[in-house]
């Protein structure tokens, strides 16, 4: 059950990565990338699940944060031409 | 406001001015776990200058603030290192060698190797949060080129 569940997630993630390769302009991309990391946070709650360790959700938390600045990040980057702040 | 930080957009302003405490409280608390779950000192550190970096970011850093930040990191950095090793110097001072807890409280050694990992987990997410915050300042933060 979350075996299956986890491939599927795995499989979206797989298709955004095609998206993320392909994508015509940079939004494509970034969004492309956001998504694969929203799916890794699902995933890695479901690894926990799966193992018995419920000490995955603090890595998922840890993930969902860490991608929330990165995004951030680049769209500055992108409006800006560079980090300067 | 022109041109400092990410501008007006009123949306990025009003998440990360929620979620940046939730952030430091999260990094607080991995460090404090790094003896029973993931994480620890690196990892709390590093979060926590993830939060700083954020709101360097979408809120944008005066002139003076920039340099009372750029202070106080390395000032952070340095103090970590020092808690670091001080906590190691003083198991030497205590009679056993370096890092060893169970020299500075005879008798009760589960607690003192659980206060010795502690204080050793809060130098490193100190220094660890002081030198990231210090080479994002360094290196995307000057205004000279």
């Amino acid at each position: 059950m979350f075996e299956a569940a986890a491939l599927m997630i795995a499989l979206a993630a797989a298709l955004a990565l095609r998206r993320a390769i392909a994508g015509p302009s940079i939004y494509d991309r970034i969004l492309a990338v956001n998504v694969i990391g929203t799916k890794t946070v699902a995933l890695l709650a479901l690894i926990g699940f799966i193992y018995g360790r419920p000490h995955f959700l603090d890595i998922a938390i840890t993930y969902a944060l860490i991608n929330f600045i990165a995004t951030i990040a680049f769209l500055h980057f992108k409006e800006k031409g560079n980090l300067r702040i | 406001m022109s041109g400092r930080g990410c501008g007006g957009n009123l949306i990025i302003k009003t998440v990360s001015g929620f979620l940046i405490p939730f952030i430091q409280l999260f990094a607080l608390y991995l460090a404090a776990h790094g003896d029973l779950g993931p994480g620890g000192g690196f990892q709390g550190g590093t979060i926590f200058a993830a939060s700083l970096i954020l709101y360097a970011i979408v809120f944008g850093l005066d002139e003076g603030r920039e340099k009372v930040y750029e202070k106080a990191a390395g000032v952070m950095a340095a103090a970590g290192v020092l808690v670091f090793g001080g906590i190691g110097l003083l198991c030497m001072a205590a009679g056993g060698s370096f890092l060893q807890y169970s020299s500075l409280l005879p008798g009760k050694v589960k607690t003192a190797y659980h206060l010795g990992i502690y204080g050793v987990e809060i130098g490193v997410g100190l220094a660890v949060a002081g030198a990231l915050l210090l080479l994002f300042m360094k290196t995307a933060g000057s205004r000279d080129d």
